[in-house]
């Protein structure tokens, strides 16, 4: 096996958390950076959550725009 | 003694150093095959890379 000897010069209680240790760091850091730098990360994980936010704001403007503004009498 | 028994200055033999690089192997294989589907279900689910 290719490398199989290298336990005999490095400490496997040493190596090997080192090895799962970089794994997990780089793993969470391209994780972490694509959910700073996209939007559909965050919009994606929120689910159908983040439509309801958006929704009440939408239906507001119609009901709005349909009040007959006051007139003046004759 | 031959070569092969001869207890290094991790206080392992060759053949103990290569039975923990086995299985450090197989965990990598089985991570990796986990990580893989991961990233299918992603790729599927989630607008990643559409």
């Amino acid at each position: 096996m290719i490398y199989g000897k290298i336990w005999c010069v490095v400490k496997p209680s040493v190596g090997v958390p080192i090895i799962i240790g970089a794994v997990a760091v780089a793993s969470f850091s391209v994780h972490l950076a694509l959910t700073l730098n996209t939007t559909w990360v965050k919009r994606f994980l929120n689910g159908s959550a983040a439509q309801v936010s958006v929704a009440p704001t939408e239906s507001i403007q119609p009901v709005a725009a349909l009040t007959i503004p006051d007139t003046p009498r004759k | 003694m031959s070569d092969r028994d001869k207890v290094w200055p991790t206080g392992l033999t060759e053949a103990e150093s290569e039975e923990i690089h086995r299985h450090l192997i197989q965990g990598t294989q089985i991570f990796g095959m986990i990580a893989a589907f991961a990233h299918l279900l992603a790729y599927i689910y989630s607008p990643w890379l559409h």
